[in-house]
């Protein structure tokens, strides 16, 4: 147990009042607690912070530190809701039986449910006797996908052999009617150079503020400037030789029209504009996040037929600028530690510092890749050093998935820090990709067997 | 237990990253096998191996915002505000000096990196008389003590795999509970093995998880008490075939010829996985031979007891006279590695003593050796390991070692994996 005294009338962190209100609670709270006592970090962030201190709402409260009057306000929000607190612990209790009778075991209960326990609590206090049918029906309607918003549902649609000569004659039309292709050098380089602007603002300590370039190039279409510039593989955007302008967007030299589909597997998805329709909505309806949000099946194969021909395969322009920024610092990325590329940003300086964080993580857990290339090539490790020496491919590949998804949810970028966390969310994810990737590689290695299949699993429809 | 104040250097740097140094530490060490540790939110915590007191970390925080949530509790408040305060470029100073004060979660936020690093370095030798750690039987207990620290992570960081160690190592679950029940109540392992049990059980039931295993150690933990089996030896639930080293030689390699040289290589650690190479010191040797007109390098290596019989390609690098590497392919030979290779014979002329230098490295892992000067320190580090693992080692013999506290805030406090291992070296 942390003693800390601290004269009063300072300023307190906020996780260690919110620490110590829960404690005050006494007990009752123990399946939204961990073993030490402290609240999960999830029932924090999940609970505490969004339906208790509601930081949106009491902006005195949304820091890190609290002077001793918000901090007193703090605690007495938490201590009122001790009682709701408790009955939401009983809910939680019950939805985790009920799940586990039901045989349920996809995602975690409490991404799923804490939310929901919470409502019930407020709803109906304490659980009472018929609880257990009301647990029940919440575990089954949180499982369903709400609206039949399934890959199932969207194989249905596609088997139609009618409604698939028809998107089919939707998609060569519409690729025919494309905004033309651009092979205007000297437009398109002047691209990188607005996106080094905007991502010379990001990253950097403090607030993003005064981002003109960002707005700017929204305003300007430089997203689907870019985007008619791959059509006709227009060189120098990115101002090295040796990138190609699609940085891997496509696995050929510009992207093909897209076809309609009827099968897809994680395992083997081509390069994002390569896609077809189905493998574009499959990686949608997959991902299990904000699939609430999404339009019904029909909804969403009618707008994704127009949006595979739009500029980068997205509709909205700050999602294609997006694009433009992310290239510009996958260009950039260094995670080897080379300092061989030219013209970092701020924004790189994060990345790539955190990259080789992350490196000499991977040393000190004894699962390093040799970045050279080996003399006798082949082999598991010689693939993933291949890619640390490509880092863009991978980067872009996530960053494109990202940014249709939220395309297809009609959550564009308003500003460049919105941008910029999902350009450093996606730099994150590629690095644990990659460490995830060595650890299942040197598990082959040392058992001479195939590769476990692990919390990523393939996925086929 | 609130230790003692500890004075700590907090500092800015040029990326925006936060720095927290404890005052007085030696410079970081740069050894790969000599640092362990562990991804939190928003930060990488660092400890220095061979010394396993709880110590303060270092920390370099690449998101102060998302560290402030366990900050204030392996620091203590004052390191915590000033964590705070650099991090603000506009009107925050670039570095200060405070007062630390470590908690309960300081000792398990150590023991967690430790257990990471015994993962992955463990020396363990036949030769050295130092014994594998079972992998399963270690993961489980990292799993509990990621559990047991949840309040470092926020499930976006490299370390927050209590869920997939579980999943991963399910299959000692069972050997685990009947080691437990096997042993006499009140016994200090009984309840170190019994909290594991339980903050297993609770890391599973929080994460959703559920399979046979896990249904059968939730009935085990709520069927009172750990008497309910024979008394049962670790070394007997943990048993792997073929472990027992056949110390015959492998095939003669070298028949025949006329001896022109023989010695020991480098066995760097670093350049190759675990579970390949035996760790002692002296276990890559080789063999230079003039046969005829023809001279040859034969290379022989310890292999690991656990090392995989195929699909490795570890090879021996070797140097003659600080010449250019020439790699032998190594193949598995019961309990060496063996391989040999023709060298031209201009190589070996002319110098009556040739200076032949042979490490053993895995292709496509190899960070390249570490610069020559360094191989003096290299080599002591890897003795200071070996002599920590010793020292752990006898610790964990010793069923009174009891330790106050939990033992899962105490870095010093055997792993089960150990206890099992130091029960089981009559094989050594």
């Amino acid at each position: 147990m942390p003693s800390i005294s601290q004269p009063t009338g300072e300023r307190r962190p906020r996780a260690l009042v919110i620490d110590r209100a829960w404690r005050g609670l006494g007990p009752g709270l123990e399946p939204l607690s961990g073993p030490g006592g402290a609240p999960l970090t999830r029932t924090v962030k999940l609970i505490v912070l969004p339906l208790i201190v509601r930081p949106a709402l009491r902006p005195e409260l949304a820091a890190d530190f609290l002077e001793p009057a918000q901090a007193a306000r703090l605690d007495g929000l938490v201590r009122d809701s001790g009682a709701r607190l408790t009955a939401t612990a009983q809910w939680f209790t019950l939805l985790k039986k009920a799940r586990r009778a039901l045989g349920i075991v996809a995602g975690n209960p409490q991404d799923l449910y804490f939310q929901r326990c919470f409502e019930l609590a407020t709803e109906h206090g304490a659980p009472a006797a018929d609880a257990d049918v009301t647990a029940r029906d919440v575990v089954e309607e949180v499982a369903d996908t709400p609206g039949g918003r399934t890959v199932d549902a969207l194989k249905n649609h596609l088997a139609d052999a009618a409604r698939r000569l028809r998107l089919d004659g939707d998609l060569a039309t519409g690729w025919a009617h494309r905004p033309p292709a651009t092979s205007d050098a000297a437009s398109t380089a002047t691209l990188a150079a607005h996106a080094a602007e905007a991502l010379d603002a990001c990253g950097a300590p403090g607030p993003a503020d005064g981002a003109p370039s960002y707005t700017a190039m929204v305003e300007a279409g430089h997203g689907a400037l870019f985007g008619r510039a791959l059509w006709a593989d227009t060189p120098g955007v990115w101002g090295r030789d040796d990138l190609p302008t699609h940085l891997g967007l496509t696995g050929r030299r510009t992207p093909p029209r897209p076809e309609v589909g009827r099968g897809a597997s994680t395992a083997t998805l081509p390069a994002p504009l390569d896609r077809t329709l189905f493998e574009r909505l499959f990686v949608v309806l997959q991902s299990s996040a904000h699939r609430d949000e999404l339009p019904t099946v029909p909804e969403l194969v009618a707008r994704e037929t127009g949006r595979s021909c739009a500029p980068l395969g997205l509709y909205d322009e700050s999602l294609r600028v997006a694009v433009v920024l992310g290239g510009r610092l996958a260009a950039g990325l260094d995670p080897l530690g080379t300092g061989g590329t030219t013209g970092r940003t701020a924004a790189h300086r994060v990345v790539n510092s955190r990259w080789q964080r992350e490196a000499s993580v991977l040393r000190a857990r004894r699962m390093t890749v040799s970045p050279h290339p080996d003399p006798d090539g082949g082999g598991v490790l010689d693939a993933l050093a291949q890619d640390l020496r490509t880092p863009w491919a991978a980067y872009m590949r996530r960053l494109w998935v990202r940014l249709h998804g939220r395309d297809v949810r009609d959550a564009p970028l308003p500003d460049l820090a919105s941008a910029w966390t999902v350009l450093d969310g996606v730099a994150r994810s590629v690095m644990m990709d990659h460490r995830a990737r060595v650890r299942s590689a040197l598990r082959t290695l040392s058992t001479g067997t195939a590769p476990a299949v692990g919390a990523a699993g393939t996925r086929s429809a | 237990m609130a230790g003692a104040g500890v004075e700590v250097r907090v500092a800015r740097g040029g990326d925006g990253t936060v720095r927290v140094v404890p005052v007085g530490e030696p410079a970081p060490v740069e050894r790969d096998f000599t640092r362990a540790v562990l991804e939190v939110a928003g930060a990488v915590l660092t400890w220095p191996v061979p010394d396993d007191s709880v110590g303060l970390p270092s920390a370099e925080i690449d998101d102060p915002g998302r560290a402030q949530q366990w900050l204030w509790v392996v620091y203590g408040e004052g390191v915590a505000a000033a964590v705070h305060d650099c991090a603000d470029t506009d009107t925050g100073p670039t570095g200060v000096r405070v007062t630390a004060h470590p908690t309960a979660l300081t000792g398990g936020s150590a023991r967690l990196a430790l257990g990471h690093w015994a993962a992955r370095w463990w020396p363990a030798s036949y030769p050295d008389g130092i014994p594998t750690l079972e992998p399963a039987l270690l993961g489980l207990e990292l799993a509990a003590l990621t559990h047991h620290c949840q309040q470092l992570f926020d499930g976006d960081e490299g370390d927050d795999r209590a869920s997939e160690l579980i999943v991963e190592h399910q299959e000692a679950l069972d050997p685990l509970i009947r080691w437990w029940r096997g042993e006499a109540q009140q016994t200090h392992t009984a309840r170190h093995l019994e909290s594991v049990l339980r903050l297993i059980d609770d890391a599973a039931d929080t994460a959703g998880l559920d399979g046979p295993a896990l249904r059968e150690l939730r009935t085990s933990l709520y069927r009172q008490g750990p008497t309910g089996g024979p008394p049962t030896a670790p070394a007997t639930l943990f048993t792997h075939p073929d472990r027992a080293y056949a110390l015959a030689a492998g095939e003669q390699l070298g028949a025949g010829g006329r001896l022109i040289a023989r010695g020991h290589g480098t066995n760097d650690w670093r350049r190759y996985p675990p579970g390949f190479v035996d760790a002692a010191e002296d276990a890559v040797a080789w063999t230079a031979r003039a046969l005829g007109a023809r001279r040859r390098i034969e290379v022989e290596v310890v292999a690991h007891s656990t090392a995989p019989l195929a699909g490795a390609q570890l090879v021996a690098e070797v140097h003659v006279n600080g010449g250019d590497p020439h790699r032998v392919p190594l193949t598995r030979q019961n309990d060496l590695w063996t391989g040999r290779r023709e060298l031209a014979p201009e190589l070996l002329a002319g110098v009556p003593t040739p200076h032949i230098e042979v490490g053993v490295l895995l292709p496509g892992f190899d960070p390249a050796p570490g610069t020559p000067e360094d191989a003096a320190g290299t080599r002591a580090a890897r003795e200071a390991v070996r002599a920590l693992v010793r020292r752990r080692l006898t610790t964990a013999a010793t069923e009174h070692s009891a330790h106050d506290g939990s033992p899962h805030d105490t870095p010093s406090a055997p792993f089960l994996a150990e206890t099992a291992a130091a029960v089981t070296d009559e094989d050594y």
